[in-house]
């Protein structure tokens, strides 16, 4: 029998905001690169603004950007693949309602959305590497 | 963050409940009693008072069977316009006609079916699914059923006037700014007052999911319909606004004639097709993924056996929601966007196809561990597998930017879109009604009939629709009343509009087996699929309560895994099993973990959000006549309406601070701040309106990427001082109202309301120097005018329900309805001031600073 106190409470409150921030993280990050990206290659593509064909140092920012984001996004993976950890309990489904399971299925899902989110970045990378030209 | 009050607002006693606590059994007498007073709170009002109704259970059952019918009138348009290509220059319909019929179909079928649908689905069964007894703002659904109502029938019913848009249900500028006639005008009035309807609703959903969940029910075992309901809450506040603000910039030029889509005067139809397909996209997952979120629902119950992949689906439904706002430009690939542009958005595209695949995959790993019984739900949701994969794989195939021009604008678009929202969203849907028709009508579809239904429309659509690739390829444009014999298009026309009709006569089986009277089947069993989630604890016969009382959740399968969970549900034995006052409640409960926080008062039956939604439509449908004046009395009386019902139905100042609520357990019955289901409200609302600010700061910078020309006319027109004055009243507003609900919360009432009344002041000085600042300006001679005209008018609206929130905490406090310990709406406003301090000071610095950093 446990009794509801103010501190715990807090404490469960903080840990809510944090856990579903780190959910969402690493697909904002993939939204932010796609952002940068497209935003990036309007203005050096609209020769009225710049004046000249930057298509080079477009193609420079936006790889070094690609590794950073992509840096933070495997970062945040590790993170939440610990956060699983199923490696040392072999439990995949985490279905029962206890804190345990809660925080290991925040993790899972975290981690498997840091997957998805970085294919995402080297899909949206890969047309500056491949095409040359705004045309 | 606000100071709490611990001693009196904190959770007190026993949580999580005992075993020996849930053993011990409850008298009967004392049973009878709790649900003959729970019975009296809940009752549905009789007569003609019935549709002063609230409850989610009829207004679930009006909002779908509205969006049910707007979906037939649809059909039937899409089988009128079949009839007229079954031959090649036919001339069953005209031009003009058939124009009408085509953006009246789909504009119905994205607008008054699909979206309202998932909401409408949400709406009925979600409370069922959390054991909640409603939603959190039950008025609020009402509201928007209204709304949806008056702003549907308005709609729909032009094309009996023959004064229905025709441009398409985009819209594309400048084929729809220049249109003859108040087509364009009702398309935009009339659905963006939809389009509110649809964000109110999604702030429910989303509340309700996070708030509204029975004790014990964490995030890792809630059931899956509520992860998509949260995902696509979130996509429908993200995805909606932009086309709200694109809807405020054409009938912007369509009364006014401010150029914003008229390249003539430097504007550009770019920006609105930017603007309706970050909409548009996002649009068909939020139309697709509730959809296979009712499929999530049905596949365990048929295999008989929990869910395969569990995180892995939530990992679809969250990056299907973040990857499908990656892909808007893919309608666009024909436009002469840069090929760099068009890789991006190629690539998200086939990005996207990942976490679809998983979910897909995720169902028939869960069929193939189970033990399967083809039920009738099963063969729809098999029929939608089919058909959404078809349409899947032409989707990679449109996804690819060379492909993509060749297809562009055929049959072949045609095929695939009816593919993906056939197989993503109509027989999903179809499957959902057989599966859950016991939950909310007490009653079972016919078994024959289904089956009889579901060849037709299977045959029949497949008919329809796989012939259209091939006509595609041959090159028949889409949109076209007509073709001409020699074309070698007639045959493949002719057999699509065969297969129309079959599906169309599916349909009729369908809608005669929902509609026929079902007395003789008597009481049907309770549970009759042998479902393992919460909503299969309902009570049959039918009782109004939602959940005889609120049961304590450890398990994803409840009715499976914890054997005497209805048991105890009907014997009161859990929260919540009594109504003593009287009153309607619901628990609220904590985002993560579900841990009881307080309980809510919930409101009950009311005719004035039937007036409201009434006024609101005045203020709509008005100008689309252009007839002003009444609009404006319109509108302010809508106001007057919320505020009443705001006054007398929410943050009620409580007649105790606690309520025993079973279980050993007392909870608060008031809260404010992030405790409370209002603040979260106005968070999401918030968020919702900052994205369309956004879109309009968007229209900005594109405008300035796509028009050399743009800042150059009026750039450094009069405002610094003006500007600069009016957004630091605005700031000084923002801090009073912050400091109001600071002395406020330290009892020292008098500054508050000093506090409040200066803010108050300073809005409405800061809004007249906004104004002041652009006057110079002729919004009429150039865009860039324009866009300055229209931020401003943006920032003088939201300051007028600024003041109108300012005052209202104030009277709040005035007459006892805002205290230092009941102060819900004090936070509530402060918080809509937050993202209002944000909207000046961005609006200030694109008046008055970025057209000189940028010229």
């Amino acid at each position: 029998m446990n009794q509801i106190s103010t501190e715990e409470e807090q404490e469960e409150f903080l840990e809510e905001q944090d856990s579903l921030w780190r959910l969402a993280l690493s697909p904002t990050l993939w939204a932010l690169h796609f952002v940068i990206c497209y935003g990036a290659t309007t203005v050096f593509c609209a020769d009225h603004i710049l004046g000249v064909d930057y298509l080079a140092t477009l193609r420079l920012g936006i790889g070094m950007l690609t590794i950073g984001i992509l840096a933070a996004i495997v970062w945040l993976g590790w993170g939440a693949w610990r956060q699983w950890d199923v490696v040392r309990d072999r439990e995949w489904e985490n279905d029962a309602g206890n804190n345990e399971d809660r925080h290991q299925f925040i993790g899972h899902a975290a981690f498997l959305l840091s997957l998805i989110s970085a294919v995402g970045v080297i899909y949206v990378s890969l047309p500056v590497l491949l095409i040359a030209s705004c045309a | 963050m606000t100071r709490r009050y611990p001693d009196v607002l904190d959770p007190q006693g026993t949580y999580p409940p005992t075993e020996d606590m849930l053993a011990e059994p409850v008298p009967q007498d004392v049973q009878e009693a709790q649900k003959k007073r729970l019975r009296a709170a809940w009752k549905t009002p009789q007569g003609w008072r019935y549709w002063s109704a609230v409850n989610n259970t009829e207004v679930g059952i009006w909002y779908t069977m509205t969006a049910f019918f707007f979906m037939l009138c649809a059909g039937i348009l899409a089988v009128l316009m079949r009839t007229q290509l079954a031959v090649p220059e036919n001339d069953f319909l005209d031009a003009d006609r058939y124009n009408q019929f085509f953006t009246m179909h789909g504009s119905a079928m994205m607008f008054l079916f699909a979206v309202p649908m998932f909401e409408a689905i949400s709406i009925l069964l979600l409370p069922g699914m959390l054991g909640a007894r409603d939603m959190p703002f039950p008025r609020l659904s009402a509201y928007g059923y209204w709304c949806f109502l008056i702003g549907g029938i308005f709609v729909f019913g032009s094309i009996l006037f023959d004064s229905a848009p025709k441009a398409g249900w985009f819209m594309y500028p400048p084929l729809a700014t220049k249109e003859e006639g108040i087509g364009p005008d009702i398309w935009l009035l009339g659905l963006s007052f939809i389009e509110v309807a649809s964000i109110a609703a999604a702030v429910e959903l989303i509340v309700g999911a996070l708030k509204c969940r029975p004790p014990g029910m964490r995030v890792n075992i809630m059931p899956l319909y509520a992860w998509y309901v949260m995902v696509v809450g979130g996509m429908i506040l993200f995805a909606f606004p932009p086309l709200i603000a694109g809807d405020f910039l054409f009938e912007l030029e369509r009364s006014f004639d401010w150029p914003f889509f008229d390249p003539v005067r430097g504007g550009d139809p770019m920006l609105w097709q930017h603007l309706f397909w970050i909409f548009g996209h996002p649009e068909v997952y939020i139309i697709f993924l509730p959809s296979i979120a009712i499929a999530a629902m049905i596949v365990p119950t048929v295999a008989r056996t929990p869910i395969v992949g569990y995180s892995w689906i939530v990992l679809s439904a969250v990056g299907t929601g973040f990857l499908s706002f990656g892909l808007w430009v893919h309608h666009m690939f024909t436009t002469g966007l840069p090929q760099i542009s068009l890789g991006f958005f190629s690539a998200a595209s086939e990005a996207v196809v990942i976490p679809t695949g998983i979910q897909l995959f995720a169902f028939v790993a869960t069929l193939m561990v189970g033990r399967v019984k083809m039920t009738l739900p099963m063969l729809w949701i098999a029929g939608a597998l089919a058909i959404f994969v078809a349409g899947g794989l032409t989707g990679v195939m449109l996804a690819i930017v060379p492909f993509n021009w060749q297809a562009h604008d055929s049959y072949f678009v045609v095929a695939h879109l009816h593919y993906t929202l056939f197989g993503g969203m109509v027989f999903p849907v179809m499957a959902g009604v057989y599966y859950f028709f016991p939950f909310f009508r007490k009653k079972l579809l016919s078994e024959t009939l289904g089956r009889w239904a579901f060849w037709l429309i299977f045959v029949g659509f497949n008919v329809t629709f796989l012939p259209m690739h091939l006509t595609g390829l041959k090159g028949m444009p889409r949109r076209i009343f007509t073709y001409p014999g020699s074309a070698g298009w007639d045959w493949l026309n002719m057999m699509s509009t065969v297969g129309a009709y079959i599906t169309a006569a599916g349909f009729a089986v369908f809608v005669y087996d929902l509609l026929r009277p079902k007395a003789y089947q008597g009481q049907i069993k309770r549970n009759p699929w042998g479902g393992g989630t919460l909503e299969w604890a309902h009570d049959v016969p039918e009782e109004a309560w939602g959940n005889r009382s609120v049961p304590y959740i450890t398990s994803r399968y409840p009715l499976w895994d914890q054997p005497k969970l209805v048991e105890r549900m009907d014997a009161g034995r859990y929260y919540l099993p009594d109504a003593p006052e009287g009153k309607r409640e619901t628990l609220i409960t904590s985002v993560i973990d579900a841990k009881p926080l307080m309980v809510q008062r919930v409101t009950g039956p009311a005719w004035i959000t039937m007036l409201a939604a009434f006024f609101t439509g005045g203020a709509f449908i008005f100008p689309t006549f252009h007839i002003y004046e009444p609009a404006i009395v319109c509108g302010a009386f809508a106001i007057v309406c919320v505020l009443y019902w705001l006054w007398t139905s929410t943050a009620q100042v409580p007649d105790q601070e606690r309520k025993d609520v079973g279980l050993g357990l007392s909870l608060p019955t008031y809260a404010s701040g992030p405790t409370s289901v209002g603040w979260w409200a106005v968070w999401i609302t918030m968020l919702g309106d900052s994205t369309a600010f956004a879109s309009l700061v968007f229209g900005f910078f594109f405008y300035w990427t796509a028009r050399p020309d743009f800042i150059t006319i009026g750039a450094d027109h009069a405002t610094g001082a003006a500007v600069a004055l009016g957004v630091t009243l605005f700031v000084v507003s923002w801090a009073a109202t912050v400091l109001a609900r600071e002395v406020n919360k330290r009892s020292h009432i008098t500054l508050a309301r000093i506090a409040l009344a200066l803010a108050a002041i300073c809005t409405a000085g800061g809004a007249g120097l906004i104004i002041l600042s652009v006057l110079d300006l002729e919004p009429t001679t150039h865009v860039y005018p324009a866009t300055m005209w229209a931020l401003m008018v943006w920032l003088v609206a939201h300051s007028l329900l600024g003041v109108i929130m300012q005052l209202y905490a104030l009277a709040g406090s005035i007459f006892g309805k805002v205290t230092p310990q009941y102060d819900a709406d004090l936070c509530n406003v402060t918080l809509f001031w937050h993202f209002m301090v944000l909207t000046a000071l961005v609006t200030g610095f694109i008046l008055g600073v970025a057209p000189r950093l940028l010229a």
